[in-house]
């Protein structure tokens, strides 16, 4: 034991002597866990890859961003200013002067111009919104014109998006390929090294345009296993664990547990991601292609159960397709929601002259320890009114493949919105043109619906669009695609010696310019 | 019967071994059956609760109760290894014997590709095949079972090679025996012993890698109640709560234990100079 | 001693075509096209036709597997659908991270486990002999993920000795030479660097110990059990000889020889558990890489893991046989 303890001191004191260089650096180094290795660390490729993604919007930047804490409304970054036309198609940036990239390259129009090009010709994930420009005019050094090819008011948003950060035209053309392993922005850090499954690590740019960010270096850390970050966290391995949506496990009974922490404090955030038991609404045949038998299944579910139990109240209740924190949230939908009534259900069901056990199906879901609990939930629901359904937990690529090829009945699914517009939940969720495309409700052709959709996407003006989303949401509603069961808070763990963190929720991705540690 | 007791008598370690496990045995025949609990049903307002009268080792976090889960777990669990086993005995079993009887260059060609799939660790194969094949229970089995097959084929080869030279086999090729008969009739009944070992200490095997394919989420689907994905789904709460994912872990540690020290008494007794020696 | 290497190598091919039909086999069980399967659901119809050239797919499969050969022949695996490197590569980078924490838990399975079984086979039968064996097989009973989460809480954050993952601390600046940190460390003079790595190494290492020891004093045990019993042990008692000189002498290093061959295969088996090991600890090595690959459908890398998973087997078990072989007239002339 003693040899044990002698170990123990000689370790501690190990950093120390590892050099006084090294032992400086703690105090000015911010380490954030990450689940996962991050993917491409570049606008070019990157798909939405939340790692990846985060450390994009540290290294670049991008024309505009949505201002903290509120992240209501939008504010200019690389753009100074903007002016929109009438009819919404033109949109016209003043830019900001005198900003370098990290190589020395100078920030000007010609290099927003090559970036989105450069984006919309790599990266097929913005393909439906990058393919709306028409074109992107460098009309002088401090002046881009963007021409859209129908309006689209939630434009602005898309450019606030990871994907359409400035890239230095010099770096990226000369590294190519390898530009996403070595990505040179304007951002408030520089890119110093990768190593596989262990880290990234950014400095801080001094001569940043908005300031030099609080800490001189910022490591991402790969920890995979959710226990082991939480050990991390605790010890002070680390300093921040950022829940991701938390796709890797249901964050209550940490949350109760670290709050009680002294040296540790949560961040609690609401989001507006949506996570439902959804239908494969396109199925012609069969019991699921009776809207009364989907209604009926949508009051077997015990929702207010479900955010207590399991969530321990980091999730909150979603009423209908989009969540109440959505400027465009209708309040009819909170009546028009189904509440928990095991009995009415089996009344609908025998209504609809539907046995229980016609309805035996699998259910599929994502992997995981959080879909797992929720699966469970969901089963043991629909068991107790005589729905025996089978819970299969499939690897994303697998999952995905047989979501989109629609060969399931019933799923759990959900949407992480990436940008800050109805649009983000609405158009891909439930236009039936896009059904195919990725993990949609695979709502059935109704040209009415659909073209309220694209209405509502397209009209200028706030209050209008409101108006339309209003009646998107009922229409929606009354076909029953889903049962919506939860919006999961975006739930982050700092160690109290950090302050200034400022939690984004849409995308869920933070920015550590303003992060500072004591 | 007198057999298995003077073995149990002369080895202390087997005869603990057996009692845990007949232990092990008992709770998960008759438990269930006495248990007033369903083992899939949600009682969420009671998640998480300590070990109390009502609840001997607590609930989990869906509110179910956890001496439950854990009795009805012990049917699938141990149904999964015995199932394992058995595919992997008789699958490694013909293999081995038939290669040993048949020998020359079959038996060198047959046994190479023992020695193939033996270079995979058994958890790297079990998971390429789950990867393959999709994660489920059924395919979890199936790929532990395909790990575990290539040692019952050694060792039965090793059982087969040594007893095709015995006099009775000679005599019975002579007689003009079909191949078939001579396999049935001595090689294998005479061979059994050591595969009934290797079966013991196997099935503490099959167990444990299961368990580990369900923490990697290859194995059971919930809410199915088995041991090792109980642990991995729990835990996260083993903190706070540690019954929740201590009492199937403990239980797949004594369900293991016992088999393997089943097993270590059995090797040893078998073995004819430390027979002599305990005798 | 030339003739049996050579005919031991000889051996090993046919077991490392079987092992290549097999990984190569992989990927075609998985229904639907090899092509998509590989390329993942993103790809575009022209990549899709340009990998099944590649692979030779409309032509019939022995000629698809000598291609898959050739290529394996020059180091060529595939490309990662995640990150778009070359597989070789890919697993180059993580290599020296599973060796490195593979060796050191064989190292102290050595130290601990030999002495344990000595000490246990001088006192046959006894409480403590009792007591170590019950020990040794809650060694190989518990499971891996749990004994981790133990050591974790309780050296990690509990008593603050040890880190809890990882394998280099974040804030020292270091620039891997080898990629094997210990020796980096002390390649580049700085001994403290070395000591770090090994204060990272211990927890992770701990968990593969467990079962290598455990395996290792029971197989000593029952091995200078029977060698206790030979001939030769029992004249050296009658001659006199102490019994020190006895157990160390004679029976030890009787028992020790077939000790090697389990060892090593224990070793390969062990590997496997890295797989979780390397999850929990977050250590940056090849079995986490293979379960990520799983997770994420990244077939030419499962492939790629299992085949050189595979291969360190097939490489220590030869190694072993040599070594055995060079140690022990009597297995060469097995061989023959």
């Amino acid at each position: 034991m003693k040899i044990l303890k002698n170990l123990a001191i000689a370790t501690t004191a190990l950093a120390l002597l590892a050099g006084p260089a090294a032992a400086q650096s703690e105090s000015s180094t911010l380490v954030v866990a990450v689940p996962s290795d991050p993917q491409s660390l570049e606008p070019g490729t990157n798909r939405a890859w939340p790692v990846g993604s985060e450390v994009i919007l540290n290294v670049f930047d991008t024309l505009v961003a949505w201002s903290p804490p509120e992240f209501s409304s939008l504010e200019g970054r690389l753009a100074e200013s903007w002016t929109v036309s009438e009819d919404g198609k033109t949109f016209d940036f003043k830019l900001r002067e005198g900003v370098m990239f990290h190589d020395g390259t100078p920030f000007n129009a010609e290099a927003a111009k090559y970036s989105f090009e450069r984006t919309s010709e790599l990266n097929s994930y913005v393909k439906a919104t990058f393919g709306l420009i028409e074109s992107v005019e460098a009309v002088s050094d401090t002046e881009l014109r963007i021409m859209l090819s129908a309006p689209y008011p939630a434009f602005l948003s898309i450019l606030a998006q990871p994907q359409a950060a400035i890239v230095s035209p010099t770096a990226a053309e000369e590294a190519g390929e390898g530009f996403a392993s070595n990505p040179v922005g304007t951002g408030p850090f520089k890119f110093e090294s990768y190593s596989a499954d262990t880290s990234v690590v950014l400095v801080a740019n001094p001569d940043y345009f908005r300031g030099a960010p609080g800490v001189e270096r910022l490591i991402f850390r790969v920890i995979p296993d959710a226990s082991t970050r939480r050990l991390e966290l605790e010890s002070g391995g680390v300093d921040i664990v950022q829940q991701q949506g938390q796709l890797s496990s249901p964050p209550a009974q940490d949350v109760a547990e670290l709050s009680e922490n002294p040296d540790i404090t949560v961040l609690e955030v609401p989001s507006q991601i949506i996570r439902q038991f959804e239908f494969n609404n396109s199925l012609t045949d069969g019991p699921y292609a009776d809207a009364r038998v989907r209604k009926a299944l949508t009051y077997a579910i015990d929702y207010e159960g479900l955010l207590a139990g399991i969530f321990g109240g980091t999730a909150e209740r979603v009423y209908g397709p989009l969540t109440t924190n959505s400027w465009a949230f209708n309040p009819a939908m909170k009546e028009m929601a189904p509440t928990y009534d095991p009995e009415k259900a089996k009344a609908m069901l025998a209504e609809a002259g539907v046995d229980p056990s016609e309805l035996s199906t699998k259910l599929y879901s994502f992997q995981g320890q959080l879909w797992g609990a929720i699966a469970t939930f969901v089963q043991a629901n629909l068991a107790d009114i005589g729905v025996n359904v089978e819970i299969a937990q499939t690897e994303f690529p697998s999952y995905r493949a047989l979501h989109v090829a629609g060969e399931h009945q019933i799923a759990l699914d959900g949407r992480q919105p990436w940008y800050n517009d109805p649009d983000a939940h609405i158009t891909i969720g439930y236009l039936s043109s896009l059904k195919d495309s990725a993990m949609t409700f695979r709502m059935g052709e109704d040209a009415e619906l659909d073209a309220l959709i694209q209405k509502a996407q397209q009209t200028p003006g706030l209050e209008a669009r409101k108006e339309l989303y209003f009646e998107v949401q009922e229409q929606i509603m009354e076909k029953v695609p889903g049962a919506y069961l939860f919006s999961p808070k975006l739930i982050i763990f700092h160690r109290n010696n950090i302050d200034g963190l400022v939690v984004n929720s849409a995308p869920p991705l933070n920015e550590y310019w303003s992060v500072t540690k004591n | 019967m007198s057999e298995v007791l003077s073995f149990l008598r002369n080895n202390r370690l087997a005869a603990y071994g057996a009692g845990l496990l007949l232990f092990v045995l008992m709770a998960v025949i008759f438990g269930p059956i006495l248990s007033p609990y369903q083992p899939t049903k949600l009682n969420i307002m009671e998640a998480l609760s300590a070990p109390s009268a009502t609840h001997w080792l607590g609930t989990d976090s869906f509110g179910r109760d956890v001496l439950t889960r854990v009795l009805h777990g012990g049917r699938i669990t141990l149904g999964i290894g015995i199932g394992v086993i058995v595919i992997a005995f008789s699958v490694g079993v013909t293999y081995g014997t038939i290669s040993g009887f048949a020998g020359g260059w079959i038996d060198v060609a047959m046994m190479r590709v023992v020695d193939a799939v033996l270079s995979f660790p058994a958890l790297v194969l079990a998971i390429a095949l789950a990867a393959a094949f999709g994660a489920s229970l059924e395919n979890a089995m199936l790929a532990v079972a395909i790990t575990l097959a290539p040692q019952f084929a050694r060792v039965a080869r090793a059982q087969a090679v040594s007893i095709s030279v015995r006099p009775y086999v000679d005599a019975a090729l002579s007689l003009g025996l079909p191949n078939r008969r001579i396999l049935w009739r001595y090689i294998l009944p005479n061979g059994l012993a050591p595969l009934l070992v290797q079966s013991t200490l196997a099935l503490g095997s099959a167990i444990l890698q299961t368990a580990s394919l369900g923490f990697l989420g290859l194995g059971a689907q919930p809410p199915i109640a088995e041991w090792g994905a109980d642990v991995a789904a729990n835990l996260q709460y083993a903190r706070g709560s540690p019954w929740v994912a201590l009492a199937p872990g403990t239980a797949i540690l004594l369900t293991v234990l016992s088999f393997n020290m089943i097993g270590d008494g059995l090797a040893d007794w078998m073995n004819p100079r430390r027979r002599k020696r305990q005798g | 001693m030339i003739g049996f290497v050579f005919r031991r190598l000889l051996a090993v091919i046919p077991v490392l075509l079987i092992v290549l039909v097999l990984v190569f086999s992989l990927v075609r069980v998985v229904p639907g096209d090899p092509a998509v399967t590989l390329l993942g659901p993103g790809a575009s119809d022209v990549q899709i036709a340009a990998l099944r050239e590649q692979l030779n797919l409309d032509q019939p499969i022995v000629m698809q597997f000598v291609s898959y050969l050739g290529g394996v022949l020059q180091g060529d695996l595939g490309i990662s659908l995640k990150s778009g490197q070359p597989v070789t590569l890919e697993l180059m980078k993580r290599l020296p991270a599973t060796i490195e924490l593979s060796v050191v838990a064989l190292l102290a399975a050595i130290v601990i486990g030999i002495p344990l079984g000595v000490f246990s086979a001088t006192r046959p039968d006894t409480v403590l002999d009792q007591g170590l064996r019950i020990l040794s097989l809650v060694g190989v009973s518990v499971p891996a993920f749990l004994f981790a989460l133990v050591l974790q809480l309780t050296f990690g954050l509990w008593l603050g000795w040890l880190p809890i993952s990882g394998r280099m601390s974040p804030f020292v600046s270091f620039e891997p030479i080898t990629g094997y940190y210990i020796l980096d460390g002390l390649l580049s003079g700085q001994p403290s660097l070395a000591l770090l790595a090994v204060s990272y190494v211990i927890l992770p290492a701990s968990v593969l110990t467990a079962f290598l020891a455990a395996v290792l004093s029971r197989f000593v045990r029952s091995a200078m059990l029977e060698a206790i019993e030979e001939d030769y042990v029992r004249t050296a008692r009658a001659k006199g000889l102490a019994e020190r000189a006895i157990i160390y002498g004679h029976a030890l290093r009787n028992a020790l020889l077939p000790a090697i061959t389990v060892l090593g295969l224990a070793f390969a088996e062990m590997l496997g558990g890295a797989i979780l090991t390397e999850t929990i600890f977050a250590w940056p090595g090849i079995g986490r890489y293979m379960f990520e690959a799983i997770s994420n459908r990244d077939y030419p890398v499962i492939q790629g893991t299992t085949l050189l998973f595979a291969l360190i087997f097939i490489v220590t078990a030869l190694v072993v046989d040599l070594i055995h072989g060079w140690l022990d007239p009597r297995v060469r002339k097995r061989l023959k």
